[in-house]
């Protein structure tokens, strides 16, 4: 009888709250945790394992950020962010057997630990996870940002030909050039905010702009697509190509002074493969090459660069990691076999209704899995 | 049961009895907190007396099993109806037990929310499909039961939506599964389980059906007190579900208040929707027309327990509707619209007397109600459990509602009861204003007994 049974239980905390307020009306409740850069936590026990609630109380005048730990190693159970001054916040977590301690981070203080408490025996509760710092992610960034300045050397190669194919009037030509160029582009996802400007210029749509694709604003590889293949000539692209290839070869120039944000990497994990499933697996983005299944490969590709340079942090911290890779692989898997024989892109309209089906669950089962890695690599001080 | 005082530290707010994924709903009263007031949850405590009222309730006998939390109150009568109307309003049903011989949520009077959602598997082969079933088993036993779902800490986003806050309330929430007889093909080796009457939605002369929102591999209904309950439900399950099924069709609907109350709530057309139906609390009745029962000549073993569900989209042209005068209004159904009552009789739940009026004289022989239940004994095996809701899609390309009814009926057998009566509907004066346009036939599968059993095992096992 689990309700009778909780039903007890509020009474006894019912009971205990009267006791303490009846001490003193100013007397804390005693799952309180209370910070501030003098101290982290103070005295605190744990009778037992199972599910708590601490009620953090940030009693200093600046923001905190508190940590329940394991002090062994400093992984985190569970976190109270950006806590803001004379505020609370519930932290709750399954407490299993292992050691715990608060830990405080006050801006231009140092770290504080506070007390460390031991539950015995071999009860499981919510797991710790290392942290991952900065130091951790400026390896991956490093990696990746060689990546992308490899795909834009690939890249103004393959803007140029396209611009030079729309200016001599070969439209046939630039139809064919302009998937191959917009794939590299598309194989960069976890750069575009880096990119800054750049990414509207070369890759932006037409939603939002007055006049729609009819719009002087509109730039980038969408807008020579919707000329290319909606029967606009020589004469009107050329600007538009042209314009295209002078943004791609000022990106590559300005690249070696753009910095990938650390946050970025983890939320580009899933955030790539969000914007196929909004943008692509929709057709949305498809101007009329009817290509977005081929743009999703190529998110993809981008996506698993990115796990890739994440890999050595992710390995240790995050047990679904395999099914994230089983799922970019069937994925992966159903987009190739979507060509036809002669190896001909279709558009998702053409689909058969299952097949659909099957791409947009993998993919969405692919983006439930990879949804943990953004929290899992945020940067934290330790 | 005695919880140790720790005054100088943090005490338990509740070990949860059930492990990370509680199957019961936690408290949700005032915890000790920190300086900063909150929410003391003002519906939690009487959500409890609640609870405990139901549990007497129904260890005086009074209710049992699903409408067992109907019967709270023993200090004043009071309909099961004005009950769960009540509280459905507060957010408060009491949970429906999920485990039994059959699914919950088919007996239950309809609730003020549902929605029907048609789902594709997607999964690969028979293991997939397992996993797909018992992702839904458990998903459905913790959203009936309630509970707070577990923290994950810095190990990845929310793992609940928090559309009901932090504690999911079960607001009568029942989650009803079936299968489509697409499920038996080559995909899971699964067609020589094929239930004998499992068929693809037969399409009748008056339909007109799309084929975007026919069938479907498996279809899942969620009926509750309140509209977040449903959408919560709907959004957790298709979290946990995205790898092994694609929704194909959905339509939410809702049932009214009984206006006058006391009587039966109305279908858009103004007339009350299903006074006659089979007595549920009359075993024996349920075990001929709904229950699937073992050893029924042609069904798989693993179908009983089950029953057919068949779903039927019927758009409500309205607007045509109120163009009619009362008297051809009343003549096409064979009720009175304002009360409810047959043209013959001055009560509701009257028995027509069709023998008395052979000609149709006072009930048109082409009555919808008539022709549906002729009150025959030779049509008294074709009766259907009838279980209605209204739905509210916006408006179409001439600017008219698009509103009408989510029908759905449960039976033993489809050709017998439900094609039988719509076979006899056929061409029914009422067919020019109204239009079938989707639904499908499905088998809502057995009960899960346990916690050990899983919807579709017997199936699959």
């Amino acid at each position: 009888m689990p309700t009778v049974r909780r039903a007890a239980l509020t009474a006894v905390l019912a009971v205990s709250a009267g006791l303490l307020a009846a001490c003193g009306g100013s007397t804390p409740p005693a799952n309180l945790i209370s910070v501030n850069n003098g101290g982290c936590g103070g005295n605190w026990h744990l009778a037992r394992p199972g599910w708590y609630t601490f009620q953090i109380y940030n009693s200093s005048s600046e923001a905190a950020t508190v940590d329940l730990v394991n002090p062994a190693d400093g992984a985190v159970y569970a976190e109270a962010e950006a806590l803001g001054p004379e505020t609370t916040s519930p932290m709750r977590l399954d407490v299993g057997s292992g050691a715990y301690a608060f830990r405080c981070l006050f801006e231009d203080f140092d770290p504080m630990t506070g007390p460390t408490v031991v539950i015995g025996g071999r009860t499981p509760g919510t797991p710790a996870i290392l942290p991952v710092t900065n130091d951790d992610l400026y390896g991956p960034a490093r990696v990746y940002h060689a990546y992308v300045a490899a795909g834009l050397a690939t890249l103004v190669t393959q803007a140029d030909a396209l611009a030079a194919d729309v200016r001599s009037g070969n439209l046939s030509a630039a139809r064919a050039a302009w998937l191959p160029a917009h794939l590299t582009y598309e194989r960069l996802g976890a750069a575009y905010d880096a990119f800054g400007t750049f990414d509207a210029e070369i890759d932006g749509r037409p939603d939002g702009l007055a006049g729609g694709v009819s719009s002087p604003q509109w730039t980038g590889f969408y807008r020579l697509e919707y000329g290319l293949w909606h029967g606009q000539g020589s004469r009107e692209l050329s600007g538009v190509a042209d314009a295209l290839d002078a943004d791609v070869h000022a990106l590559r120039a300005a690249w070696p002074a753009m910095e990938i944000d650390l946050l970025d990497l983890g939320l580009r994990t899933h955030e790539i493969l969000e914007n196929a499933l909004e943008f692509q697996l929709t057709g949305h983005d498809d101007y009329g090459s009817g290509t977005t299944l081929a743009t999703t490969q190529a998110n993809i590709t981008g996506t698993r660069e990115l796990l890739t340079v994440l890999h050595p942090l992710l390995a240790a911290r995050y047990a679904g990691l395999p099914a994230v890779y089983t799922w970019l692989d069937r994925l992966d898997s159903l987009l190739s076999r979507t060509k036809t024989p002669n190896g001909q892109w279709v558009p998702v309209s053409q689909l058969s209704i299952s097949t659909r089906e099957q791409i947009d669950s993998a993919c969405s089962q692919a983006l439930e899995e990879l949804a943990p890695i953004a929290a899992i690599t945020e940067p934290r001080i330790t | 049961m005695s919880e140790p005082q720790e005054p100088t530290g943090p005490e338990p707010t509740g070990p949860e009895p059930t492990g990370p994924e509680p199957t019961g709903p936690e408290p949700t009263g005032p915890e000790p907190t920190g300086p900063e007031p909150t929410e003391a949850a003002p519906g939690a405590p009487r959500r409890r007396a609640f609870l405990r009222g139901a549990l007497g309730a129904g260890a005086a006998g009074a209710v049992a099993g699903v409408a067992g939390g109907y019967a709270y109150r023993a200090t004043r009568p009071a309909s099961a109806g004005e009950v769960a109307l009540e509280n459905a309003a507060a957010g408060l049903l009491p949970p429906v037990p999920f485990h039994g011989a059959h699914q919950a949520g088919i007996l239950p009077q309809p609730q003020r929310q549902t929605a029907v959602i048609a789902f594709n598997a997607t999964a690969e082969g028979r293991a997939e499909l397992v996993d797909l079933f018992q992702a839904i088993t458990a998903r459905a036993g913790f959203l009936t039961a309630g509970g707070t779902p577990p923290p994950v800490g810095i190990a990845g986003p929310p793992s609940d939506s928090g559309v009901l806050g932090p504690t999911v309330v079960p607001d009568g929430l029942t989650v009803t599964v079936g299968v489509g007889s697409t499920l038996f093909d080559d995909r899971y080796g699964l067609a020589d389980r094929l239930p004998a009457g499992l068929t693809p939605m037969l399409p009748f002369p008056n339909d007109d059906l799309d084929p975007a929102q026919v069938g479907g591999d498996l279809v899942v209904q969620l009926s509750g007190g309140n509209a977040d309950v449903v959408m919560h439900a709907l959004r957790d399950i298709a979290r946990h579900t995205r790898g092994g099924m694609q929704a194909l069709w959905r339509i939410d609907g809702f049932s009214s208040p009984p206006r006058p109350s006391g009587t039966v709530s109305r279908n858009m057309l103004g007339f009350m929707d299903g006074i006659s139906n089979p007595d549920t609390a009359d075993q024996a009745e349920m075990d001929r027309l709904v229950w699937i029962q073992p050893g029924t000549a042609g069904e798989p073993a693993w179908t009983a327990g089950g029953s057919y569900f068949v779903v039927r989209l019927i758009r409500m042209l309205v607007e045509f509707w109120d163009r009619v005068d009362i008297t051809e209004q009343e003549n096409m159904i064979g009720r009175r619209r304002a009360t409810g009552y047959p043209l013959d009789a001055t009560s509701i739940f009257a028995t027509p007397d069709y023998a008395q009026d052979p000609e149709g004289a006072v009930i048109p022989l082409t009555a919808h109600m008539r022709l549906a239940n002729p009150r025959t004994p030779q049509t008294a095996g074709s009766r259907i459990l009838r279980r209605a809701y209204n739905y509210d899609r916006g408006i179409d390309q001439v600017g008219n509602l698009d509103i009408g009814l989510v029908f759905t009926c449960f039976q033993q057998d489809i050709k017998r009861q439900f094609e039988a009566v719509q076979t006899r509907l056929i061409g029914e004066p009422l067919v020019d204003y109204i239009s079938p346009f989707g639904g499908g036939y499905f088998l809502a599968l057995p009960g899960v007994t346990d916690g050990g059993d899983y919807l579709a095992r017997g199936l699959l096992a």
